[in-house]
């Protein structure tokens, strides 16, 4: 990791935050509408006792989405006809340690740190943790994202794992 | 509860065409402990799928009821399985889940072993011990009293006088070898595992794993979501991409049935209605020209789930899934699930079967936290009264007949009952009698 770019940092640091606010605040359209619509969504897998599944052809991920797969999560917590994800939990996600990097082709690599925190009356609270790697794009607009790769750290997972929670 | 017989939980007059079980057999505490001694302690317990054990000293950790136990590839290329215990003072041998120990050391004390569970290492050995101590505390690894392997699946079980292995699987077998015949070159267990908590007794998730009446209900949820990505996505060009949603909404249109295999296995199927969409109709020809059409149909274009008494299932109706539940305390249940799949399946076939087994059987898809939430309010519901309350497993009992139907014919398997649709209890009987036999230590 090399230096420091502070002013691509806080770019780039925007875009996290304001996809955690949408989230928290269950703006789900608002939310898509910061992907490209080529966009991946990756959760890798725990594999062993220290990795994780990394290639998602070969090996098992938690999520592995295009942009249909993330409008259908949608459908289905908007259907409200998950048992599971109805109703909703609350959640507060934390986003942190973010470092930005130009990665060439009108792309960014970005990496941060997730807490997120689920509460639901019925359940246990529910504390997340994990990393964020982010390529950004350049259009029109800004930035959008364009891949997404989730590492959950949980390796016994309680309750659900869903795009709104990790 | 000790002394309280098992009768009093499951209400089986078959004269009377009655099959209840009391809700307090999922909620009572005191049957707890009866059950990890005259279930776990006695049944042969699942452990690992041999493809996890590949080399030489490679292990995988796993549980007879609450006895941790690990399977190991030995120097001679036998898998073995041991307590996961040191001789000399109990601690735990292995690091993690899974990994290769050719020489497994003691990390407390240092004592040492072969991958075949021979000493090879005490510290002390010619100064601090005296022979006859060493004689006396026995030095080797403890072995599980019986392992063994059926076609790939390897169980252990600490009863040394338990019936063998393929007589427990019993009429099972034929169903799990619709499992592991996928492939000429074997099954192997994908990259990517999950353990997840399920806050409810584990006895709801056996019972989930082979009830066809909630699919319906619960997972019609997966099916709509899955259909409105297609829609989304505007129709994907290899049909294995897709996921035939109509054996969960159109049930009218579709065969579907489930078996009472005896010993508590039970079997629920139903058939696809789109077989293309099944990653392994690629092998359709060579499958067809080694097993013949009957059982070719059976892998092929019909959904199956086996569950193996008291807590193990393979799937493969949305995708190939292992599943194991292990329970912790009564409202406590840890699930461990995998992903096997053909060895040499295309790498398209590979891909298909990926993204059907994410959208099914993970903490993480569209089914599986369905399922757990509903296990967990059974539950909790099920506390009401005290579990002064039955579940009357009428449902399907009209159509419930003796012996094989034609589909099970079809394979040559031999169910003690049949019933022509899935969306019937009658094969919970053979779980709740094997639990009520195994529990009064019959």
């Amino acid at each position: 990791m090399s230096g420091f770019d502070a002013a691509l940092t806080a770019e780039a640091a925007e875009l996290l935050y304001r996809e955690a606010w949408h989230l928290d605040r269950r703006e789900w359209e608002v939310w898509l509408a910061l992907y490209t619509d080529d966009a991946v969504f990756w959760a890798p897998a725990i594999a062993g006792d220290e990795g994780f599944s990394e290639d998602p052809d070969n090996d098992v991920s938690l999520i592995y989405l295009d942009r249909p797969g993330l409008e259908a999560r949608i459908f289905r917590i908007e259907g409200r006809d998950s048992f599971a994800s109805a109703p909703l939990p609350h959640t507060a996600h934390v986003v942190s340690n973010v470092r930005a990097t130009e990665a060439g082709d009108a792309e960014i690599e970005v990496s941060a740190t997730w807490l997120v925190n689920s509460f639901r009356r019925t359940d246990p609270p529910i504390l997340r943790a994990g990393r964020y790697a982010y390529t950004l794009r350049r259009v029109e607009a800004g930035l959008a994202i364009a891949r997404k790769t989730v590492y959950v750290l949980d390796d016994r997972i309680v309750g659900p794992i869903d795009i709104f929670n990790i | 509860m000790t002394g309280t017989s098992a009768h009093a939980f499951v209400d089986d007059r078959p004269g009377d065409g009655i099959f209840r079980v009391r809700r307090a057999a999922f909620v009572e505490p005191g049957l707890f402990e009866r059950e990890m001694e005259r279930i776990f302690q006695r049944c042969w317990n699942y452990i690992c799928h041999d493809s996890q054990l590949g080399e030489r000293g490679r292990y995988v950790r796993g549980t007879v009821g609450r006895y941790p136990v690990f399977a190991i590839r030995g120097l001679d290329g036998t898998i073995r399985c041991f307590h996961d215990s040191c001789p000399h003072r109990g601690s735990m041998l292995t690091r993690g889940r899974a990994g290769v120990q050719p020489t497994i050391t003691c990390r407390y004390h240092g004592w040492a072993f072969n991958a075949d569970g021979k000493c090879i290492r005490v510290r002390g050995r010619d100064t601090g011990y005296s022979p006859e101590a060493l004689d006396r505390l026995g030095t080797d690894l403890k072995p599980v009293a019986r392992v063994a392997s059926y076609r790939g699946f390897v169980f252990a079980c600490i009863d040394p006088d338990a019936e063998d292995l393929e007589t427990f699987l019993g009429d099972a077998r034929p169903f799990i070898d619709l499992m592991a015949d996928q492939s000429e070159r074997g099954m192997e267990v994908l990259k990517g595992e999950s353990t997840y908590v399920m806050r409810a007794n584990w006895k709801l998730q056996t019972e989930n794993s082979t009830d066809g009446y909630h699919v319906a209900t619960v997972h019609r949820n997966f099916a709509h979501t899955v259909r409105q990505r297609e829609t989304l996505s505007g129709g994907a060009d290899d049909a294995r991409a897709k996921t035939e949603a109509s054996r969960i909404l159109d049930l009218e249109s579709i065969r579907s049935g489930g078996y009472d295999v005896g010993n508590g296995h039970m079997i629920n199927w139903s058939d696809r209605g789109s077989p293309e969409a099944a990653p392994l109709n690629e092998a359709r020809e060579a499958i067809t020209a080694r097993f013949g059409e009957g059982k070719a149909r059976w892998m092929i274009d019909r959904g199956r789930t086996v569950t193996i008494f008291p807590n193990f299932f393979l799937n493969d109706v949305a995708s190939t899934c292992i599943r194991l539940w292990r329970p912790i305390a009564v409202d406590l249940t840890e699930i461990d699930t995998w992903c096997l799949a053909p060895v040499g399946e295309t790498a398209e076939a590979r891909r298909a079967r990926i993204r059907k087994y994410e959208d099914f059987f993970l903490p993480s898809s569209l089914a599986v936290p369905d399922d757990v939430r509903a296990m967990e309010v059974a539950h909790s519901g099920s506390l009401a009264a005290g579990g002064d309350a039955w579940n009357d497993l009428a449902l399907g009992y009209a159509t419930m007949v003796a012996g094989a139907d034609e589909a099970a014919r079809e394979l040559g398997a031999r169910p003690l009952y049949s019933n022509p649709g899935r969306e019937s209890e009658t094969p919970f009987y053979a779980f709740w009698r094997e639990w009520r036999r195994r529990m009064d230590g019959r």
